[in-house]
């Protein structure tokens, strides 16, 4: 090594007395984007090994004979070769070179990649194409944007829970999750608050994003071994630039609307359809019974006097209480960044204030956030980096439970379904339908609207995520680099219900507090060899050894028994009611490696390869390898198609290889006595799990093949990749007879092929004239199918012997997963207006069994999905317009149900419902008469089987973002360099057949029943930067 | 100088791998710190007395003791009329298919933990210890076997030939790890029957009564084997274990001027054996069975709604409870005043049960009596009777009577009597869970609106859940699901 050294000192010193009879030329590079100096750019005296390159300002200066040419290289940019021609100053413009084959691609462990040299799949997407969009998580902004990417939000609060899915579903009883990596650093992704639903990606300013990268098969992703089952989420954030310092001001308004109100009954209404439920019920058993008795009972039962006339009911008013909760909100965002630097030392600091509110009162979001990333070279050889993001995070949450539900006071659920004769608010303007006054008619009692204002649901979030590391360059060729990262977050919830709500009333107000704390640490160390031997033979080669230790411990409280409303501490409370308090974690250690070998620019050979570790694994299996091999051959390259006019690139990729998925929670393997079985306030406790010591991950084998293309000089360029991921060793919960006192065994048994197809394109369809439009399209088809369970389960008791996962029929040997499987509904019968359903042979019946007569209705999995762009710009105006697409996935309408019990119950029901409600024999609809209680003598509810099964795909108008650039010489005049005006319109137009607010929502449980919709926002903002 | 780089290399790979591989295994042998391995669990007196209290810890649930052992007999059978108001009860009051009690995980669950208790004892020196859990752990076995037979297997002596397919499956030995899984058949109901008086003969000797009633103790032990007996048809144990449980506490027979006050004390004086709640085990506002029987939070407050009050008295029981009037028309009998109506926050004002009234301080939280001393009264006249003594069974139905505040009877006998006696019955323990038993082991058919149920149709017998059929071969779902 040392001898190499000598060896090169030796050699410029040599080559120096040479020089010194050219010509001295200095000049600046700029960029072609936005005229910014590049910094970096290497110049070269075209012929000689004689080269430099500029320096944070873009300048250099290099020495060089009259007639020579030199030779502007920068990664990102076309070369240019420029003519000295005697001159002593030369600048040199370069053009930003777009083409598919340079752009470069972040993959794991730092690594970079030209996409030449790719041969996995990853998809990217620039931070630029998401700014300013109003989400509080970037994963919201991926939506319709990468290709085997399904998005989607759990709910429309302001930093909710939002489920990804790579490339399908490969898990049944584990998790699906993929693997988040910020800057390095592997992210817990627990959702950690009990009182507001959160989004681990939270804590992370979108526009601190200098881009995402999906890594989704084996080749990209097998380095994280067995976390990378469900695919590798990398995103990195800003760095600093060497040069001038520049500031950037960023600043939106936010205008949020509700997507919908749905068309429910007005006061006569109901009382009319309540009294045909109550009458026809009676009258089935009590022929006596009359019209005018069930009238009088109906009127009673909402508190109004029996004795009211036709024309008193008609004045009777109507209250709308779905807008009680579910309205307009507002919303902010401040940014302010700087970046610049010297050589030496880059920096990119920024920090942001983002507040916005739900479109259902008293749920928002608050984020202060402040990034500082340091770059800075300590000498020649070793540079240390820095990253650190610090972000706080207050939420306001629904009442009941974070992500919906059927809970009485929850405004999402109950307004539209509360009895409208219920005024709002009593004639001096206090709120009606207290408990102390009975509480509201109807099952819904509570008065949403005085339980969201009294009680105080919240969380704060504080998280810190930052890394450390030095590169140390042994060699021109070898690096080394140590690497520690920390992913901290500590979340504090409240959940205080005010003595005078009815959750609260009885016990004199309940205060619930709880803190929870992930700290999660990662280390490891890696060496990077990189060499190319005579010009056609390019070496790399990637070891490293990484260990996580993740700890999550948690407290609970609950008090209650206040002395008046204002005390709302626990602190005050007379009676502790509960007290928690928890511990779990894991550790992981792993060795991984990747060896790339290149052949003349064309050929390329990858072998990765993970040894993995896990206390979660039982001790059997304590160890995991998971290798992965890929190619790809640059067919544009070969001497038949290099300079084609049409086809400028073709590129095939190949991949096979295994991951793991090891989210099969952190002791699964144990067997397990656990506390918390007490009995007359003596402790006590009871077996809670048997134990598995070989239980393991669940492994995932994934082929893909890929073609990249670019024609028409790379005016369309996309990629298709065909893929099958076969997941086995599944977790599944194997069944275990109650008698024995437990109800399962964990077992890695199961399996699941997802075999699709992605395909990308973007094409150039007008530029001219300075007017450009280009075209993005994504589609993705993907299909689960459920190939292996475990051995010995009884078939069900339908004509076709269906095999499910025993107590869980969304999981059937043949079908996709989230299958659904339930009985058909026949619409209802002429002649008595009952509901009626198919038998097992396709006739009819009332009572349809469960499971002879079901059948496979659908999948709740969507199997098409993907977005379409389309951007203009033209003279500092830009147009981007993105619709979001989703296809094949089928949900119980839940809140549906409640409200299309046309008066079976006491709840509202939606106008649509109760117009096509069978009234007289003869009527031909698929809505049964109303009926007291659902269920007809001898007959199933109403709303059984598909009756509420409805088609929720949907395609939006995702995004239309609008923007205009000051021209630069005026914005000189004002002394910025750049300004820029925008509005963005986010969720404008949804096209679906879905009936409830919104067909995007997760079932977390209680399907789509108090879920606060997503919500149309527009915005209006304003960025300079000086 | 390929040479040089390769030393570089190798230089550093030992480094790599120490960090990692020389930690390995001991570093990833993560255990948990909120529960321990079953393999050490009960090998200490402090495990055993924490696995005990699991099993007590089992009964409070919604499933068992917390509701539905409760009031599900009432919504089975003639005593109860659903109301729709939360819509909870709605199918089992309509005895839709299927709509019936659900105790089988639970109970089982609760069987595992007293089988586990019961092998762990010789970890026990101290003989009364001993004793008093193996006492416990039995008697809970026993009372957790006796309510899967009556809900799940017909009743020694009706049986009905051509659908009967047994008891219920019988382990005693414990299961922890999944080698010792069993797939056990359904076991004879004489079997069943015969291990219930094996447990129940060794916890009514082996038990005291010094714990009180909300553990298993000695009265409760004779209690339960007098209610076990009069099922199996087993006449002259009902009526001794009757009499013992009555001489041995801790319950007592309450009178008449104390009688409605026990129903508002939060431990029933009356009580042999209670299932206690503390605060924070309130079942709340969707099963509990205040919340399940009425709407009040106070009594006679008609102006605050607690609960749904789902499952109110039906006209039969009213008129059974109206029916002995005194010379005014007031009615004579005073549980009645145990029933009182409603508030209308909920719908339509009924008349509901009281028995269930937050009476440990909080709404929607009850101690739950699970065999109080009336019962034995009961429990001894209908033995006697069959017994062919019918002036004993008199006396005790008068006890029962006079108690209540109507008069006694005299010069009745034969059908008449035994009639009385499943009336008083039937009033006596109203809302307490006994009616559908007391009907179905007597082999009778159900009669009540909208709809009777004959004592030949299936849904007598409750299901066994689908997913313990389908994951035991060797196990016969009852007849007709």
């Amino acid at each position: 090594m040392r001898k190499l050294l000598s060896g090169f000192w030796l050699l410029c010193v040599l080559t120096l007395p040479a020089l010194a009879q050219d010509r001295t030329v200095i000049g600046k590079v700029t960029s072609s984007d936005d005229g910014t100096p590049l910094p970096g750019v290497t110049v070269q005296v075209k012929g000689t090994t004689r080269g430099t390159s500029t320096d944070s300002e873009g300048n250099y200066r290099i020495n060089a004979a009259d007639n020579a040419r030199l030779v502007f290289s920068f990664i990102g940019f076309n070369a240019q070769e420029v003519a000295i021609g005697g001159r002593s100053t030369v600048n040199v413009t370069l053009q930003s070179n777009t083409t598919e084959l340079s752009e470069v691609v972040v993959t794991g462990y730092g690594g970079t990649l030209s996409k030449r040299e790719i041969t996995g799949s990853i998809s990217k997407i620039k931070g630029s194409d998401i700014e300013n969009m109003p989400i509080q998580s970037f994963d919201r902004a991926l939506q319709g944007r990468a290709a085997g990417v399904q998005i989607s939000s759990a709910n429309g609060i302001p930093g909710g829970a939002v489920q990804v899915r790579i490339r399908g579903v490969g898990s049944i009883a584990a998790g699906t999750d993929p693997l988040y990596i910020v800057d390095g650093v592997q992210l817990n992704s627990n959702r950690t608050s009990s009182f507001t639903s959160t989004n681990p990606l939270s804590f992370l300013n979108p526009n601190d994003i200098e881009s995402i990268e999906v890594l989704k098969d084996a080749a990209a992703a097998s380095i994280y071994g067995s976390q990378a089952a469900n695919g590798v989420v990398l995103v990195t954030t800003k760095k600093g630039k060497a040069g001038r310092t520049q500031f950037n001001l960023n600043t939106y308004y936010a205008f949020v609307e509700p997507v919908k109100y749905l068309d429910v009954l007005n006061t006569q209404q109901w009382l009319q359809m309540r009294t045909e439920a109550v009458f026809n019920q009676t009258a089935a058993t009590n022929p006596a019974y009359t019209v005018e008795q069930a009238r009088r009972a109906v009127l009673s039962s909402v508190r109004l006097s029996p004795e009211l006339s036709e024309s008193e009911i008609a004045a009777l008013p109507t209250y709308d209480w779905q807008k009680v909760g579910i309205r307009s909100g507002r919303g902010q965002n401040y940014e302010f960044s700087m970046n610049g630097g010297s050589d030496k030392t880059t920096f990119f600091i920024s920090a942001a204030y983002n507040d916005q509110d739900a479109s259902l009162r008293n749920v928002d979001f608050k984020r202060g956030t402040s990034t500082i990333n340091l770059t800075h070279k300590i000498n020649n050889r070793i540079t240390l980096d820095q990253k650190l993001n610090l972000s706080t995070i207050t939420q306001r949450g629904q009442f009941g439970s974070p992500n919906g539900g059927t809970f009485l006071g929850a405004a999402a659920f109950a307004g539209p379904l509360i009895i409208p004769v219920n005024p709002i608010y009593n004639p001096d303007g206090s709120y009606y339908g207290t408990p102390a006054t009975g509480g509201l008619a109807g099952i819904l009692n509570q008065n949403p609207l005085m339980v969201t204002e009294l009680n105080d649901i919240r969380a704060s979030t504080n998280s810190a995520v930052g890394n450390l590391s030095l590169t140390y360059r042994i060699t021109d060729n070898l690096t080394l680099k140590p690497f520690v990262g920390m992913d901290y977050r500590m979340t504090r919830g409240r959940y205080y219900s005010d003595p005078r709500t009815a959750d609260g009333i009885n016990v004199r107000g309940r205060v619930q507090n709880q803190f929870d704390e992930i700290t999660n640490f990662i280390s490891n160390i890696t060496l990077n060899y990189n060499k190319t031997f005579n010009s056609v033979h390019n070496v790399g080669f990637l070891a490293g050894a990484e260990y996580r230790s993740d700890v999550r411990e948690g407290i609970s409280i609950q008090a209650e028994n206040l002395p008046t409303p204002d005390f709302r501490y626990a602190n005050s409370a007379a009676n502790p009611i509960a007290t928690g308090g928890f511990w779990t974690g894991f550790r992981k250690d792993a060795l991984f490696a990747n060896l790339k070998y290149e052949f003349g620019g064309r050929y390329v050979l990858n072998l990765i390869g993970r040894y993995d570790g896990s206390s979660r694994f039982g001790r059997e299996n304590r160890y995991g390898f998971f290798p992965a091999a890929a190619a790809s051959w640059l067919i544009s390259e070969e001497s038949f198609l290099k300079g084609s006019p049409v086809v400028n690139t073709l590129k095939l990729r190949a991949s096979y290889g295994s991951t793991g998925n090891d989210q099969i929670g952190n002791f699964p393997s144990l067997g397990l006595f656990e506390g918390g079985f007490g009995y007359n306030n003596q402790a006590g406790m009871a077996p809670t799990q048997l134990s598995n010591p070989n239980l393991k991950w669940e492994q995932n084998i994934t082929t893909n093949l890929g073609l990249d293309f670019g024609f028409f000089n790379n005016r369309i360029t996309g990629a298709v990749d065909v893929f099958e991921r076969r997941s086995k060793d599944l977790l599944l919960f194997k069944p275990v007879p109650f008698v024995n006192g437990f109800s399962e065994v964990a077992q890695n048994v199961g399996e699941v092929k997802n075999r699709g197809i992605e395909f990308e394109i973007t094409t150039t369809n007008f530029d001219r004239g300075g007017f450009k439009w280009s075209t993005s399209f994504n589609y993705t088809f993907v299909k689960s199918n459920v190939t292996k369970l475990f051995d010995g389960i009884t078939p069900l008791a339908t004509p076709d012997s269906l095999v499910a996962l025993p107590g869980n029929t969304s999981v059937i040997i043949g079908y996709p997963l989230g299958t659904i499987f339930t009985s058909r509904y026949a619409g209802v019968n002429p002649a008595t207006g009952r509901g009626m359903w198919y038998d097992a042979n396709g006739n009819i019946t009332y009572a349809p069994r469960n499971p002879a007569d079901f059948k496979v209705m659908g999948s709740n999995i969507p199997t098409t999905f993907g977005g379409l762009t389309n951007s203009f710009s033209y003279a500092g105006f830009d147009l981007n317009v993105l619709f979001q697409y989703e296809f094949g996935r089928k949900e119980f309408n839940s809140q549906g149900s409640f409200m299309s019990e046309n008066g079976g119950r006491l709840f509202n029901t939606l106008s649509e419902v109760y117009n096509r409600r069978w009234q007289k024999p003869g009527d031909i609809t698929d809505i049964p008469r109303p009926y007291n209680g659902n269920a007809e003598i001898r007959g199933s509810s109403n709303l059984t089987g598909t009756r509420t099964l409805e088609d929720a795909s949907y395609i939006r108008l995702k995004q239309i973002d609008f923007g205009y650039n000051i021209p630069a010489a005026f914005a000189k005049r004002v002394r910025v360099n750049r300004a820029r005006l925008y509005a963005q319109a986010v969720n404008l137009i949804t096209w679906s057949k879905w009936t409830g607010y919104d067909a995007e929502f997760l079932n977390l449980g209680a399907g789509n029943s108090g879920v606060v919709p997503i919500a149309r926002t527009y915005t209006v903002g304003l960025q300079l930067g000086f | 100088m390929f040479l040089t780089y390769k030393y570089q290399f190798t230089k550093w790979l030992p480094l790599v791998a120490l960090l990692s591989l020389s930690s390995c295994n001991d570093l990833l042998d993560l255990q948990p710190r909120q529960s321990i391995s079953s393999s050490t669990a009960l090998s200490t007196p402090e495990g055993i007395d924490a696995a005990l209290n699991g099993i007590y810890d089992r009964l409070q649930s919604p499933r068992l003791y917390g509701r539905d052992l409760i009031a599900i007999p009432e919504a089975l059978s003639d005593n109860g009329r659903a109301t729709n108001k939360s819509g909870r009860l709605n199918a089992e009051y309509l005895n839709q298919v299927g709509a019936h009690f659900a105790n089988w995980q639970v109970a089982y669950y609760a069987i595992n933990q007293a089988n586990l208790v019961l092998e762990a004892l010789p970890n026990i020196t101290d003989q009364a210890t001993r004793d008093r859990y193996e006492g416990e752990a039995k008697f809970l076995r026993a009372l957790l076997y006796f309510d899967l037979m009556r809900t799940y297997a017909y009743d020694p002596g009706v049986e009905v030939a051509e659908y009967n397919r047994g008891g219920v499956p019988l382990l005693v030995t414990g299961v922890l790890t999944p080698d010792q899984i069993q797939f056990p058949a359904r076991a004879s109901v004489a079997d069943v029957y015969k291990q219930i008086y094996e447990d129940l003969t060794v916890a009514s000797a082996k038990l005291t009564n010094t714990r009180g009633q909300f553990y298993a103790n000695k009265g409760a032990a004779l209690a339960l084997f007098s209610r076990v007996a009069l099922y199996n048809k087993d006449y002259a144990n009902s009526v001794k274990y009757a009499t013992e449980a009555l001489a041995a506490g801790p319950a007592r027979f309450l009178d008449r001027d104390s009688y409605l006050g026990g129903w508002r004390a939060n431990r029933h004086p009356e009580s042999f054996f209670e299932v206690t709640y503390t605060t924070p085990e309130n079942i709340g506002v969707n099963e509990s069975l205040q919340t399940t029987f009425t709407t009040l939070v106070a009594l006679g407050d008609r102006t605050r709604t607690g609960g749904f009050g789902d499952l109110v008295p039906s006209a039969s029981l009213l008129a059974a409870l109206d029916a002995e009037k005194g010379t005014n028309n007031q009615v004579l009998d005073i549980r009645r005043q145990l029933y009182e109506l409603g508030t209308t926050g909920r719908g339509t004002a009924e008349i509901e049960s009281t028995k269930f009234f937050g009476k440990n301080g909080a709404v929607n939280l009850d101690n739950v009596p699970v065999i109080r001393a009336s019962e034995m009264y009961l429990n001894r006249a209908e033995a006697n009777y069959f017994l062919g003594k019918e002036e004993e069974a008199l006396a005790d139905v008068n006890a029962i009577r006079t108690r209540a505040g109507l008069p006694a009877r005299t010069a009745l006998a034969g059908t008449d009597l035994l009639n009385e006696i499943l009336r008083q019955r039937r009033i006596e323990l109203a809302f307490e869970g006994h009616r559908w038993f007391d009907l179905k082991r007597r082999g009778v058919d159900i009669i009540k609106t909208p709809t009777t149920v004959p004592y030949i149709d299936f849904r007598v017998l409750a299901q066994i859940p689908v997913r313990e059929i389908t994951n035991n071969p060797n196990l016969r779902q009852n007849f007709g699901y």
